[in-house]
C-alpha cells in the first residue's frame, strides 16, 4: 500500500512537470498563429456588474466546450478597482491575455506597447461584420489594438412622468436648442417648488458631453496629433452655462450635485427621479429605466438642428484587446473572434456590452431584445451623426477627472468659466505632453 | 536581582543563551526574508525609480533630479501638502485631547469599565478601514445621519463631504473618532503615576486643574510625546479615508486631496512611477523633519521622572 501510494505521486509529479514543460513550450516556438493542440489557459479580464459577469461565464463555457483544451479564466472587477489592477499587472509582467478595454485608456495602453495588432492575429480572427467606421475607432496608425465590442451615443433621458405630471410639454428633438433645455428645465424646477430640479447637472462623468459641445461650435476637444484645441470661448461657454442653471436653481446645488455623481448610477438625479432631464449614454436607458421605475425616453442632444455636419457620433462601449506579451495570442485572437462573432454567445450576451457593432451580429438578436433595449438599438440607428472624434491621446486617460475637477471649481465659485477654461487647456496638454 | 544584572546576564549570556539565539534566529529569518523582499527591496527601487520616467511597461529611463525640480513647480502637490498639513495639525492635537480626556475619566474605577474601554477602543481597530470610510459617507451625505439631526433643531444641513469647505472636517472629525489607541497607552501611563502625589495634593487642598498641570502632565509627558510622534506619522500617512470618502479623486476641488492619494493617483492613474517615487522619499523627508523638530521641542516640556 505505501508504495503504490509513492508510485501513485511520482507519477503525478512527472505528469505535472511533463505539463509544465508543455505549456513552456507551447508559449515559446509555438506562440505564432497555429492553435496548440495541449491544454492552454488564457485570463480574460472585465468590468462591469453582476449580470455582465453571469452572462459572461455562460460564454467561457460555451467556447470551452468547442475548445477542450482551452481553458478561460476570468477575473473581474469595479470600474475603479479594474484600471489599478490592470496597470499593476501590466507592471509586473503578468497581464490577463484577453483584456476589456475603454476608449480613454486605449492608447495610452497601446503607445506604450502593451496590446496585440490584432491584425497579426487575422487567421482567428474575422472582422467582416463590422463597418470600417466602427473597427477605425479601435485602430491607431493602421493598426487594430481593440475590437469595439457595443455602440452607444451621448443623448438626454427624459422623465415623461415628470412632465406630465408638471403640465411641461416634451421638447421636439429633433428642433430644440440649449435655452429650450433651460426653459424647459426652469418650469420644472418651479413647478416641484424645490423638492426635484429639472436638469441633472453633467461634466462629472466623462468627457463625451464636453467632446459634442466643442463639436457643436465647430471646433474639437483634441487634434489629429492630440494637441488640446478645444478654443478657450467655448469651454468659458460650456461653464457658464452649467454655473447659469446651478445658480438658478434648474439644476440641484453643487454639494448635490457632486454627490450623486459620485454615488453612480441607481443614485443619480435620473434614477431617483429628482430630476426631468439628464444626459446619459444611450445604452444606459436600460438600468435607468430599472432602477427608476418611471417612463424614460431618450432624446437627442439639444442644439443639433441647423448644423452643417451633426455633433453627435458613434461611441464604442469597450474594446476587446489582448496583450501584446500573451504566451496565447493565437487563442487569444481565437476567444475574442467566439464573442464577437459566434451567434450563440451573441444570444447570451446581448446588449449587455452595448448594442452590438458587428452588425451581423446586431441582426441575429434584435427579435429577442427588451423594450427598453430595442428603444436604445432605434435611437443609435436613426440618429444623424458625424465621423467620431480623435481617439483619447496617451496621457489624457485622465481627462473625466481632470474636467470634474474644474467643474467643481466653477460651480463651488473657486474659479471662473473664463479662468477654469485656459487652467483647463494648460493641465489637458501638459499631461498629454508628459506622455510623449 | 536587580533589572541591570539581569541586562548583563541577557548580553553575556552562557552556551545555552547561545544555543537559544540561534534557534530565534531561525524562526525569525522568514520574516528577515520577508523584510528584505518585500519591504526593503521596493523602498530601494523606488529610490532608483526616483531618478527615471517610468510608465509601469516600458523600461525606465533616466532623467537626473528633474522629478525633484518638479516638486517645486507642482501646484497640484502643493495644495495636498496644504491639505495634508491642515489635516496633520488639526486633527493630531485634537484626538490626542480626546484621547486623554476619556483615558481620565476610565482610569478611576467604575461600572462596566472593561466594557467602556473596548468600545472606545473600536473605531481605531477600524477607523481606517474601508467599511468605516463607507460609513462616513452615509453619515456626512445629503440625506444622512447628521443631517437627519440637524433637521430636528430646524436646521437645513447640507452634503458635508461634497463641499469642498467642509469635506477636509469630516476626514478631521474621523480621524478624531478613532482616538482609541493613543488612549490605551494613556491610560496605561496614567496607572503609572503613584497615588501618594495626588494624596499629598489632596491634603493641600489642591483643585484639579492644578492637579492634572502639576502632577498628571508631567508625568505622563513621555507618553504624550510618544503618542504625539506617532499619530503625526500616521497621520501624515492617512489615504483610505479619503481615497474611499472621495471616491478616489481626492475631491470636490482637491479638498480632500492627501499627499499620500495624489502620489497614489501619479503612479497609478498617471502611469507616471517616476514621480511617485520621487514623491514618497520627499514625504519620507517631511517626516523625518518632523519627527526631528518633535524631539528638538521635546527637551522643554516632555519630563522624565528617573
Amino acid at each position: 500500500m505505501p508504495i503504490r501510494t509513492k508510485s501513485r505521486a511520482t507519477r503525478a509529479v512527472l505528469l505535472l512537470l511533463t505539463a509544465t514543460l508543455l505549456v513552456a513550450c507551447s508559449g515559446g516556438a509555438g506562440a505564432g498563429q497555429e492553435l496548440s493542440k495541449d491544454p492552454v489557459t488564457l485570463r480574460f479580464t472585465w468590468w462591469g456588474a453582476d449580470d455582465r459577469h453571469k452572462r459572461t461565464q455562460q460564454v467561457i463555457e460555451q467556447f470551452q466546450r468547442k475548445h477542450p483544451n482551452i481553458t478561460v479564466r476570468g477575473e473581474f472587477k469595479e470600474w475603479n478597482g479594474y484600471w489599478d489592477s490592470l496597470a499593476t499587472t501590466m507592471a509586473a509582467n503578468d497581464s490577463p491575455d484577453i483584456i476589456q478595454m475603454d476608449e480613454l485608456y486605449l492608447s495610452s495602453y497601446a503607445e506604450r506597447g502593451a496590446l496585440l495588432d490584432l491584425n497579426e492575429a487575422g487567421k482567428h480572427l474575422s472582422t467582416e461584420g463590422f463597418d470600417a467606421k466602427a473597427l477605425a475607432t479601435g485602430a491607431i496608425q493602421g493598426k487594430q489594438y481593440g475590437l469595439p465590442i457595443g455602440l452607444s451615443a451621448y443623448s438626454f433621458v427624459v422623465n415623461t412622468d415628470m412632465l406630465a405630471q408638471h403640465g411641461v410639454p416634451l421638447p421636439d428633438d429633433t428642433k430644440w436648442t440649449w435655452a429650450d433645455l433651460r426653459a424647459a428645465g426652469e418650469q420644472v424646477s418651479k413647478a416641484t417648488g424645490g423638492k426635484a430640479w429639472g436638469v441633472q447637472s453633467w461634466g462629472f462623468n466623462d468627457g463625451g458631453g464636453l467632446t459634442i459641445w466643442a463639436r457643436q461650435a465647430g471646433a474639437a476637444l483634441f487634434d489629429d496629433k492630440g494637441n488640446v484645441v478645444i478654443p478657450p470661448k467655448v469651454l468659458t461657454g460650456y461653464w457658464a452655462y452649467l454655473l447659469d442653471m446651478a445658480r438658478t436653481g434648474i439644476a440641484p446645488p453643487p454639494p448635490v450635485t457632486v454627490e450623486k455623481a459620485s454615488a453612480g448610477l441607481p443614485q443619480s438625479a435620473t434614477a431617483t427621479r429628482t430630476a426631468a432631464f439628464g444626459a446619459w449614454w444611450n445604452t444606459q436607458l436600460t438600468a435607468l429605466s430599472a432602477a427608476s421605475g418611471a417612463k424614460l425616453k431618450l432624446l437627442r442632444l439639444p442644439g443639433e438642428a441647423g448644423l452643417k455636419a451633426p455633433a453627435a457620433y458613434y461611441k464604442p462601449s469597450m474594446f476587446w484587446s489582448v496583450s501584446a506579451r500573451s504566451k496565447h495570442p493565437a487563442e487569444a485572437a481565437a476567444f475574442v473572434n467566439f464573442l464577437a462573432n459566434d451567434e450563440e454567445a451573441a444570444k447570451v450576451l446581448l446588449t449587455e456590452r452595448g448594442v452590438p457593432a458587428n452588425q451581423r451580429i446586431r441582426a441575429v438578436i434584435t427579435d429577442k431584445l427588451t423594450e427598453t433595449d430595442r428603444a436604445a438599438a432605434e435611437y443609435l440607428d436613426k440618429l444623424p451623426v458625424s465621423d467620431p472624434p480623435r481617439i483619447t491621446p496617451n496621457g489624457a486617460s485622465t481627462l473625466d477627472a481632470i474636467l470634474k475637477r474644474h467643474t467643481e471649481n466653477v460651480l463651488f465659485g473657486r474659479a471662473t468659466p473664463e479662468q477654469t477654461a485656459t487652467a483647463f487647456i494648460t493641465e489637458l496638454q501638459s499631461e498629454v505632453d508628459a506622455a510623449r | 536581582m536587580s533589572a541591570l544584572d539581569e541586562l548583563r546576564r541577557l548580553r553575556h549570556g552562557g552556551p545555552a543563551r547561545k544555543r537559544d539565539n540561534k534557534a530565534a534566529f531561525w524562526f525569525l529569518a522568514p520574516w528577515f526574508l520577508g523584510l528584505a523582499v518585500i519591504t526593503v527591496g521596493p523602498v530601494l527601487a523606488s529610490f532608483g525609480l526616483g531618478f527615471t520616467k517610468y510608465n509601469l511597461i516600458q523600461p525606465p529611463r533616466f532623467i537626473g533630479l528633474d522629478n525633484f525640480a518638479r516638486i517645486l513647480t507642482d501646484e497640484r502637490l502643493h495644495n495636498a501638502l496644504r491639505v495634508t498639513l491642515t489635516y496633520v495639525l488639526v486633527s493630531v492635537p485634537l484626538q490626542l485631547a480626546f484621547a486623554l480626556g476619556v483615558a481620565m475619566l476610565l482610569d478611576r474605577g467604575m461600572r462596566g469599565l472593561a466594557f467602556y474601554r473596548s468600545a472606545f477602543y473600536l473605531p481605531s481597530l477600524l477607523g481606517s478601514s474601508v467599511a468605516i470610510a463607507v460609513l462616513w459617507t452615509q453619515i456626512f451625505g445629503a440625506d444622512g445621519l447628521v443631517n437627519r439631526v440637524l433637521a430636528l433643531f430646524g436646521v437645513q444641513g447640507k452634503g458635508w463631504i461634497s463641499d469642498p469647505d467642509t469635506a477636509l472636517s469630516t476626514l478631521i472629525v474621523l480621524n478624531v473618532w478613532t482616538f482609541g489607541a493613543p488612549m490605551i497607552i494613556f491610560l496605561a501611563g496614567l496607572r503609572q503615576i503613584p497615588a501618594m502625589y495626588y494624596e499629598a495634593a489632596a491634603i493641600d487642598g489642591v483643585g484639579r486643574w492644578s492637579r492634572f498641570r502639576h502632577i498628571t502632565f508631567p508625568l505622563l509627558s513621555p507618553i504624550v510625546f510618544f503618542n504625539l510622534v506617532l499619530q503625526i506619522i500616521h497621520a501624515f500617512q492617512s489615504f483610505t479615508q479619503a481615497f474611499v470618502v472621495s471616491g478616489g479623486t481626492g475631491g470636490p476641488s482637491d479638498s480632500t486631496m492627501f499627499y499620500t492619494l495624489y502620489l497614489y493617483q501619479q503612479g497609478f492613474s498617471r502611469f507616471d512611477m517616476g514621480y511617485a517615487s520621487a514623491l514618497a522619499w520627499f514625504l519620507l523627508l517631511i517626516i523625518a523633519a518632523f519627527t526631528f523638530v518633535n524631539f528638538w521641542a521635546a527637551k522643554y516640556w516632555v519630563f522624565y521622572d528617573d
